[in-house]
């Protein structure tokens, strides 16, 4: 990646940068008031990350306060004399989600990121979510290499804890593993048909 | 230095039906001596083509496997076939084959029989090395059909190790039902590699079988993922903190 202006990027901090990511992507689809985006946003991720609405709302205010979303007054559809905000895209949010696709979040310890970004990526991001995909599968690598090593001989029961808490470090990996090369030959294969 | 295996741009392929799969899509690796390599990957990712090329076993369609500096691709099948019985061992839990007469001594001895060895000199040197990895002196005269799945393993290493190989290729080498029988498997292997200075390349689908290793790789679609750079030369963990002190 070409270097990137640190305020162009100031707003990836935190952890709540990939629900801020999202948001954007779901933006560029089509504009929406927070309670829209916030169950586009449930539905696009799953139940497991547990999207909360007021969650959504004050990200939504963040990205306001830094350029990537505009807000205005609209009348609700279903009661015209009453109004919610609606957010839009403002003309920095592609340039925005292109530069969160492309990166790399040192020490992701699950993927949230990477899920957060293929869940609203658009196909001109195909070779960026493939270049995170193989980091990430690179960084799992790295933190199961440092595992420190059994010595073989668990007679003792906090050995055997040891052992147990070993052995749910690399299954975590491994699954990571297989996920990202999995996810990696799904984008690779669509790549291959599409052409 | 020479490296003692390199994979330069190695591509294999097999037929899959009117198509053709590709297994090995120009893969690069180093590996010095005495470095320990795992190879994760599921099944029908390549790893076990990756070792069978390592071996000589197996020839790439395209790219260069070298050992020691010479290309094992150019080498005729009798030079391979004399590589893989002395410098480089082979050991795949799924290849076990043995006279179930035979004694688990004899088992060993046998396959030294291309180091101009008396019979008394190979049993000789089969019952230390079976005592190495725990097979004692009566486990050592008992009929390799009575070995339960871990003695099998165990004695499948010690035949490995009596030819002092210098790179030995495990492919998924423990399948025993005790997990900590597995684990005690690994722990000796790491340290009988560690003791003769020979280089590993073990590959699992389990990446708990792998821990302790130098550098760990995935494998995925034809592609290897390494905690090492690509291209860089694999180095044992005290040869790299020389080298960082000496560029420091």
């Amino acid at each position: 990646m070409a270097s990137v202006s640190p305020e162009k990027t100031r707003w990836m901090r935190g952890p709540s940068t990939p629900l801020r990511g999202a948001l954007l992507g779901l933006l560029l689809e089509r504009p929406g008031h927070g309670g829209d985006l916030a169950n586009r946003l449930a539905a696009r991720l799953g139940e497991t990350w547990r999207v909360d609405t007021n969650d959504v709302y004050r990200l939504l205010e963040q990205l306001e306060t830094t350029g990537l979303a505009a807000s205005r007054d609209e009348p609700k559809r279903a009661n015209n004399r009453r109004t919610h905000l609606v957010y839009y895209p403002t003309g920095e949010t592609p340039e925005a989600l292109t530069l969160w696709m492309e990166t790399l979040l040192p020490r992701e310890p699950v993927r949230l990121g990477l899920q957060a970004k293929l869940s609203v990526a658009r196909h001109e991001d195909a070779p960026r979510l493939l270049i995170a995909l193989k980091a990430y599968e690179r960084e799992c690598l790295v933190l199961a290499q440092i595992v420190c090593p059994n010595d073989g001989d668990a007679r003792s029961w906090a050995a055997l804890c040891m052992e147990c808490t070993r052995d749910a470090v690399y299954a975590q990996l491994q699954t990571e593993v297989d996920w990202a090369a999995r996810t990696r030959r799904r984008i690779n294969e669509f790549l291959e048909n599409s052409n | 230095m020479t490296p003692l295996l390199s994979f330069v741009n190695v591509s294999k392929r097999y037929p899959d039906g009117g198509r053709e799969l590709l297994v090995l899509d120009r893969v690069s690796l180093e590996i010095e001596a005495g470095c320990s390599i795992g190879v994760y990957g599921a099944r029908g990712s390549g790893k076990s083509t990756l070792l069978r090329l390592a071996a000589g076993i197996a020839l790439p369609d395209s790219g260069a496997v070298c050992f020691a500096g010479r290309d094992t691709t150019r080498m005729t099948a009798g030079e391979r076939s004399r590589l893989l019985r002395g410098a480089i061992a082979f050991m795949s839990a799924e290849d076990w084959r043995a006279n179930p007469g035979e004694s688990v001594v004899d088992h060993v001895a046998t396959s030294l029989g291309s180091e101009g060895l008396t019979m008394r000199e190979a049993r000789r040197r089969a019952l230390r090395v079976l005592d190495e990895v725990g097979v004692g002196a009566s486990g050592a005269q008992a009929p390799v059909a009575s070995l339960s799945l871990t003695s099998r393993t165990r004695v499948m290493l010690a035949r490995a190790l009596a030819r002092a190989p210098r790179l030995l290729v495990l492919d998924e080498p423990a399948s025993m039902p005790n997990l900590g029988d597995r684990d005690r498997f690994y722990t000796l292997l790491r340290s009988a590699a560690r003791e003769r200075n020979i280089a590993l390349l073990v590959a699992s689908e389990e990446m708990a079988a792998l821990q302790g290793v130098g550098v760990l790789m995935s494998i995925a679609d034809g592609e290897l993922c390494s905690t090492e750079e690509p291209g860089t030369l694999l180095q044992l963990p005290s040869r790299r903190r020389a080298a960082r002190e000496q560029s420091g």
